[in-house]
């Protein structure tokens, strides 16, 4: 079959991968093997690991648990209020910093700014605006616009992390599209110059679909973000989800399962798995859609 | 040739290997005769970490073969815990929560204390509803380092201002002074509540009913549905009591309570330094909780230190554990009045029960009912708080929000099952 020396050949490129083999094999391959494992189990990990076999029960344990349900709904509101307005606003940000205004190269620092705070201090500043006399319901008042109980009311207390998200990853893919917004060949725009187009039918009939391939990773990233929201809700709610369960995200909720509830880290597990399968799908389905409309 | 390329590629990969597991290696060079024990706790304010500092000197003064290293874990503190306990990385000796001991004990990875304990230590000389929050089949899984029950704490200013001479005695007559001393326009309110169970435990209990009955939820009973609808009454009726977060008071009472919001709060005595060192300017005392049906009643919350089943040095982390238990470790460290002293021998030396603002609090220990009612508490603590706000900022009834919590924390408690 194989002559020695071609034996000995990948003998010895097997030995030079042994290093990232190793390491691919106990920091990834296994954790995800062993969670594999423990999602068919009832584990207690504490005094002692103790498993129980339990077959699906882990999976079929969420039909009936009405705080993953709630957590479900209100990651999909989530994901389906963010990614369309913060991928919208990145595009409108982008376009407004390429039409070559004055200072551009200032505002693109400032867009950017958010970005860099990390998010933990991002949510911890917005808590302090979000307080009941806090800035922004001060704003509000001068505007004479209703003010909230941002951080205490559970009917808004899920918009004020969407609002607080939406501004700080915009500038993020902002800065993708900048990028693509360049590679747009300008005899594109002085085409349609000359068959009188304007600056809004420029931007429907030539940026938008120009940048239909950067739209779609931006809308696939963003999916993926969205779906695994947690350390925003978990600061805004002290870890609780609430108020009333308002801000309890799926991933908090396995959070709690795995660390917080002792004994269900099998179910923290099954739960997981399954917001994988959900991203997995709806980033599916999204590249089916993007593939559709063919650019030219 | 061909050897030497596969020397040189077996002597690459092993140095790549080494410098990987080399971070794994523990590095015990710090070897002396001292056995050094670790003791876990939460960071609290500078004051008590001084204080603590002090009583382990003293300790390690008595017993100089033993090193105690103080490891403070300042945020999320039983979420910590469990991942160290787990990884078998936690320390000897850690603070433990009544609420959360029973959970614990059950795994087993808390040692049990019965075999350590002597005649000497005088066991029965701690408050008895304290150390039974940590007893489970009769043996012994922690000793209450403090503890606190909660008192009413009232404004004086605002009280004379309205004419009404002291704090309530009952229930009624707390809600009457409480209609009095609300000013909507200013945004302050008779009373500041903490929309939570563990304030009110004791009253949801006052009418006969029971929060968990056989470790499951039983809170949408009508008893206590009744016991605790005069509460989101006083809200939503009366509109005589609001929440901290609704006057921007963060979320503490005790915050509603110095800033002039709140005529009155219920806290704890945690509340008495806070108020010294953040709102020295208010004129407060503290009484009793009023009577409900015509019984006293209060929370009491304590905290006791509890060892790792899993320690190295079971003998040292006992003999720490002794002393900071011990009337002289624990005369210390309740000396400045931030925590009570669970033993009744030290609270009759230091003289709380003379001290006019905690007096009340002292006094509450007798009657309190201790926060801590078996494993399942957690689950239910956060199904009931999570609903009943809901109720208690009136997006519907009280029985309605209980109901639906009570199924979900029962559902919720058969999943760990």
């Amino acid at each position: 079959m194989f002559t020695r020396r071609e034996r000995k050949e990948a003998g010895q490129g097997y030995l030079f991968l042994l290093p990232a083999l190793l390491i691919l094999g106990v920091f990834v391959i296994a954790p995800i093997l062993y969670a594999v494992f423990l999602s068919f189990h009832k584990v207690e990990l504490l005094g002692g690991a103790n498993y129980e076999f339990r077959g699906l029960d882990n999976f079929l344990k969420v039909t009936f648990d009405d705080r993953a349900i709630i957590a479900l709904k209100n990651t999909a509101i989530y994901v389906a209020v963010v990614v369309p307005a913060q991928t919208f606003l990145a595009l409108v940000l982008a376009a407004s910093l390429n039409a070559g205004l004055k200072g551009q190269k200032f505002f693109r620092v400032v867009y950017f700014l958010p970005t860099l705070t990390s998010s933990a201090v991002l949510t911890l500043i917005f808590m302090w605006m979000y307080n009941q006399n806090g800035l922004i319901n001060y704003v509000l008042k001068i505007f004479h616009l209703p003010t909230y109980n941002w951080i205490g009311d559970p009917d808004v207390a899920l918009i004020a992390i969407m609002i607080m998200n939406i501004w700080a990853t915009a500038p993020f893919f902002m800065v993708i599209y900048l990028a693509a917004l360049q590679d747009i060949p300008d005899s594109h725009y002085e085409a349609a110059e000359l068959d009188g187009a304007g600056a809004v039918q420029k931007f429907w009939h030539i940026t938008v679909p120009n940048l239909r391939p950067v739209t779609s990773f931006v809308v696939i990233m963003g999916i993926i973000g969205t779906f695994q929201l947690f350390d925003q809700s978990y600061i805004f709610s002290g870890g609780s989800g609430g108020p009333n369960n308002s801000t309890l995200t799926v991933v908090l909720l396995i959070y709690q399962y795995a660390f917080k509830t002792l004994g269900t880290m099998g179910y923290a597990t099954a739960i997981a798995f399954m917001l994988a399968i959900i991203i997995l799908v709806a980033t599916l389905v999204q590249r089916k859609f993007s593939k559709e409309e063919s650019l030219y | 040739m061909r050897p030497k390329k596969w020397l040189s590629s077996l002597g690459i990969s092993s140095l790549l290997l080494a410098s990987v597991l080399s971070g794994c290696s523990s590095n015990d060079a710090s070897k002396s005769d001292k056995t050094e024990i670790v003791l876990s706790g939460w960071g609290g304010n500078p004051v008590e970490k001084k204080l603590l500092n002090e009583v382990l000197a003293d300790f390690e003064k008595e017993h100089p073969d033993i090193d105690v290293k103080l490891n403070t874990i300042n945020d999320q503190y039983m979420d910590v815990l469990k991942t160290r306990l787990i990884g078998g990385t936690a320390a000897d000796v850690f603070y433990l929560d009544a609420f959360e001991a029973p959970a614990l004990i059950e795994t087993g990875a808390i040692e049990p204390l019965n075999k350590y304990v002597t005649d000497e230590f005088n066991v029965n000389d701690f408050e008895k509803p304290m150390i039974d929050a940590f007893k489970s089949d009769g043996e012994l899984y922690g000793l209450p380092k403090d503890y606190s029950t909660l008192a009413l704490f009232y404004n004086k200013k605002m009280f004379k201002e309205h004419g009404i001479a002291g704090p309530p005695k009952t229930w009624e007559e707390l809600e009457q002074i409480a209609k009095k001393l609300t000013d909507a326009e200013k945004q302050v309110y008779g009373l500041g509540v903490m929309p939570q169970i563990e304030r009110m435990y004791y009253l949801a209990e006052s009418h006969g009913g029971e929060v968990i009955t056989d470790g499951r939820a039983s809170f949408a009973d009508d008893k206590v549905v009744k016991a605790i609808q005069p509460i989101v009454d006083m809200r939503l009726k009366d509109k005589s009591a609001a929440t901290p977060s609704e006057v921007g008071a963060g979320q503490s009472a005790g915050e509603m309570f110095g800033r002039g919001k709140a005529a009155m709060v219920v806290e704890g005595n945690w509340n008495i330094p806070y108020m010294e060192e953040t709102f020295p300017d208010i004129d407060y005392g503290t009484a009793e909780l009023p009577t409900v049906n015509g019984k006293k009643g209060t929370m009491s919350f304590t905290v006791g230190y509890a060892m790792n089943s899993e320690s190295k040095h079971k003998k040292e982390s006992w003999e720490l554990i002794e002393y900071l238990t011990g009337k002289e470790g624990m005369k210390k460290w309740t000396s400045k009045g931030l925590a009570l002293p669970t033993r009744k021998s030290v609270a009759a030396e230091l003289g709380f029960d003379q001290d006019e603002l905690r007096r009340p609090l002292v006094n509450g220990a007798s009657y309190a009912t201790v926060w801590q009612d078996g494993p399942s508490l957690p689950i239910v603590m956060n199904n009931f708080n999570n609903q009943f706000l809901s109720a208690y900022l009136g997006d519907r009834t009280l029985k309605e929000a209980l109901e639906d919590a009570e199924k979900q924390a029962n559902r919720e408690i058969k999943v760990t099952e």
